[in-house]
């Protein structure tokens, strides 16, 4: 995460949405969700359970990722925030045990943006992340334009047919050779993105900016990690890819 | 990944431009060393050629005094022996036929033989007479009858005088002068020669003192060497291991004050990521609090507004001061990570300023400067833009100015300026080197807007800079007007 000022400015009304674009996609939230978050520390917990619930959500607490797997079994939450350092079971793990049942958003809350931590987080199936200590502005930014995503697109076409793939994005559903594929909400936005214009290479920043809602200043990171998530699925091969091309020193480009 | 080296601790002190009373104080420390002191290798060089010269010369002394000694006695012993058998032979000779002395002496076939009977002086070399004779020599051999030696000197040449008493008649006596000059010859030549020796000993001691010196002096190198590696951040140089018994101690404590040294600074630099790892929890507790009553200001009464406006401004400010001794840590531990990507220069700095605290800031980018790329890590780059922006804000005062350019107008390009520029009152020339230290704010913050600054902004963009190969300096505004101008440059290069 970038600070953009160091000192505080009352003046500069943009600080808190600073890296990235202003979202206001309010009347897109649904009220009446629900974000289970998971943080070993009672009062972090308790102050971010306050902030989200005045965005109007509703905030289920977890201590520890045991009891994270429990409440999201007995009440799939429709965001989770996952912190990685957890006692008990990692966040990592977490991130995991939820992916193999739920394709619901994750965000993962690291300690510092430039280690390893967050290309694991990711490979392990969160679909962005926060670096600590994060303004409560900024996570429902993010969650808002996760909600956003989690829903499907605007479809030009009511099917997208790539060779052995095939997109049909008013069901949210993708097809590779007669079998139905299980993506994400973020890897299928992101492969929708991609069909929209096939052919056409797509940069780094045009997919941060239209899949995650981050500006200049997001990470690159994010794409290539899920671009990577998404091979996996969707390629026979992912080691060489067929459909979800890299042109080198420009983006990603979708080919039948 | 990319480890930089944290900086050398070591500070430019600036001198004082006053001429105090500190220039006029008696410097003791020149006086002390007069003639400089000497270097450990000149030292032993000269503890070398001074030994041997001495040794040789001892030497030299000793064979040459006993050469002498014995040559001389050697031939003084023959000397006397062949004069006496003479003399004895004369004796008979004159005893038996007494007239004619020159016969006799002709028939002794003698070297350089000279007799004195009866009062007369007789002899067969003109340059050995009676008058060569030391009168010491007289007075010993005729008066008191003692055969005696003696070393004269006749026309340069070295001879023995040797007088036996003749007891064929009193007052007679033989002398003899049997030259020794070969002899001086010899001793001059072993003089030569031991000379020469001497010269050759003294020389071989330097040569031996120089190469004893350079191996002595050898380990000081390697150690002094590993020094500076230890000064420039490389904390975990150490020196090989030795068998030498005297250099193992000195290694082996060298080597024990490094890994002592490099445990602190691990320490030290481990203890600030702790303590602002630790701040952060806290902090998030705070931040999301504060943002929960900010929500409900307009509920509060109005003291309470303003207690909660200062509230947020510091939570604010704490949250930047983590955040920067977080980075600060990162690059003492040597552990950052430059996320690389080529930047169009002038789009990056619209966008960096546009997040930042003043984004409606002026920003020219010349024409060349447009289609300039430069490498680095945007988002640390951002924070070095809006680091500046926040200084230029706090300290500068008034609108601020960004240029972006390429110096000189060199072609073809390789390095962009990115200027900052404030209408502050400038920065004094000896503090603009101090201001780029951690917590300096400079003697002229005070007089600035209050506490505002954290002190560690632009030591963040002394550091991101140098990661990014570029360098970061302030000058005064290059338009005439009061201000300061921070400049940045970066190696670029033109789109291909």
């Amino acid at each position: 995460m970038v600070t953009c000022s160091n000192f505080y400015d009352p003046k500069a009304k943009n600080r808190h949405a600073c890296p990235r674009r202003a979202l206001d996609i309010r009347q897109d939230v649904v009220v009446g969700t629900r974000i289970l978050a998971v943080e070993d520390d009672e009062r972090i917990r308790a102050a971010v359970k306050l902030a989200l619930e005045d965005e109007g959500w509703t905030v289920d607490e977890a201590a520890s990722g045991e009891e994270a797997v429990i409440l999201f079994l007995r009440q799939p939450a429709d965001v989770v925030l996952i912190d990685i350092m957890l006692p008990g079971i990692d966040g990592f793990e977490l991130c995991r045990t939820i992916r193999r049942a739920s394709d619901v958003p994750i965000v993962m809350v690291t300690a510092r943006s430039d280690t390893h931590d967050v290309v694991a987080g990711l490979e392990a199936g969160a679909d962005d992340y926060l670096t600590k200590p994060f303004a409560p502005k900024e996570l429902s930014a993010r969650i808002r334009a996760l909600l956003r995503r989690a829903r499907p697109a605007h479809p030009a076409h009511p099917k997208l047919v790539f060779g052995d793939l095939e997109i049909i994005p008013d069901e949210g559903k993708v097809v590779r050779s007669g079998t139905e594929l299980h993506l994400t909400k973020t890897e299928f936005r992101l492969l929708c993105e991609l069909a929209q214009n096939p052919g056409r290479v797509f940069s780094r920043e045009h997919l941060l900016d239209s899949v995650w809602g981050y500006g200049y200043f997001g990470d690159g990171r994010l794409v290539d990690v899920h671009i990577r998530r998404l091979r996996t699925k969707v390629e026979s091969d992912s080691a060489n890819p067929r459909h979800v091309v890299t042109v080198r020193g420009l983006g990603y480009r979708l080919q039948a | 990944m990319v480890s930089i080296e944290p900086d050398m601790i070591e500070q430019d002190v600036i001198e004082g431009g006053e001429p105090s009373g500190r220039s006029s104080k008696p410097k003791r420390q020149s006086r002390r060393w007069h003639f400089g002191p000497l270097g450990l290798r000149s030292r032993i060089l000269l503890t070398f050629g001074l030994g041997s010269l001495a040794l040789s010369l001892f030497l030299a002394i000793a064979t040459l005094s006993f050469t002498r000694s014995n040559l001389v006695e050697e031939r003084t012993g023959s000397a006397i022996d062949q004069t006496y058998t003479n003399a004895s032979r004369l004796a008979v000779d004159l005893r038996s036929n007494p007239p004619n002395i020159q016969t006799v002496l002709e028939r002794l076939g003698a070297d350089r033989p000279l007799v004195y009977f009866r009062g007369t002086w007789t002899g067969n070399d003109a340059r050995f007479s009676s008058s060569v004779i030391p009168l010491s020599l007289l007075t010993s051999v005729i008066q008191n009858r003692q055969p005696t030696t003696m070393r004269i000197e006749v026309d340069n040449e070295l001879v023995f005088a040797v007088g036996v008493p003749l007891d064929s008649s009193p007052y007679a006596a033989y002398f003899e002068f049997p030259s020794i000059n070969d002899v001086r010859s010899t001793l001059n030549s072993v003089n030569l020669a031991l000379i020469l020796a001497a010269g050759i000993t003294t020389l071989l001691g330097i040569i031996l003192g120089a190469i004893a010196a350079s191996r002595a002096v050898r380990p000081l190198t390697a150690a002094s060497q590993a020094a500076q590696a230890i000064a420039g951040g490389r904390l975990d140089t150490r020196l090989a291991e030795t068998e030498d018994p005297d250099l193992a101690v000195l290694t082996s404590s060298f080597n024990d004050m490094a890994s002592a040294l490099q445990l602190r600074v691990e320490r030290d630099t481990r203890f600030t990521s702790d303590v602002s790892h630790e701040l952060r929890s806290p902090l998030m507790t705070l931040a999301a609090s504060v943002e929960v009553m900010q929500a409900r200001r307009d509920e509060m009464p109005e003291r309470a507004q303003v207690a909660l406006d200062l509230l947020v401004a510091d939570v604010s400010r704490f949250q930047g001061l983590v955040e920067d001794l977080l980075e600060i840590s990162r690059f003492d531990a040597g552990g950052i990570r430059l996320n690389v990507d080529e930047l169009l220069v002038g789009e990056f700095v619209r966008q960096a300023v546009a997040i930042s605290s003043a984004p409606e800031t002026v920003i020219l980018v010349s024409e060349t400067a447009e289609e300039m790329l430069i490498t680095g890590d945007r988002r640390r780059l951002a924070r070095v833009v809006a680091n500046l922006i926040d200084n230029g804000r706090a300290y500068g005062g008034g609108e601020l100015e960004i240029s972006v350019f390429v110096p000189d107008d060199e072609d073809p390009p390789s390095q962009i300026w990115i200027t900052v520029e404030d209408h502050g009152p400038g920065v004094p020339v000896e503090e603009r080197d101090l201001i780029f230290e951690r917590f300096a704010r400079g003697s002229i913050a005070g007089r600035r807007s209050g506490s505002e600054g954290a002190g560690l902004g632009l030591a963040l963009v002394d550091e991101h800079i140098k990661l990014h190969r570029g360098r970061v300096w302030v000058e005064d505004r290059h338009d005439g007007l009061d201000g300061a101008c921070f400049i940045i440059e970066l190696p670029a290069e033109r789109v291909s």
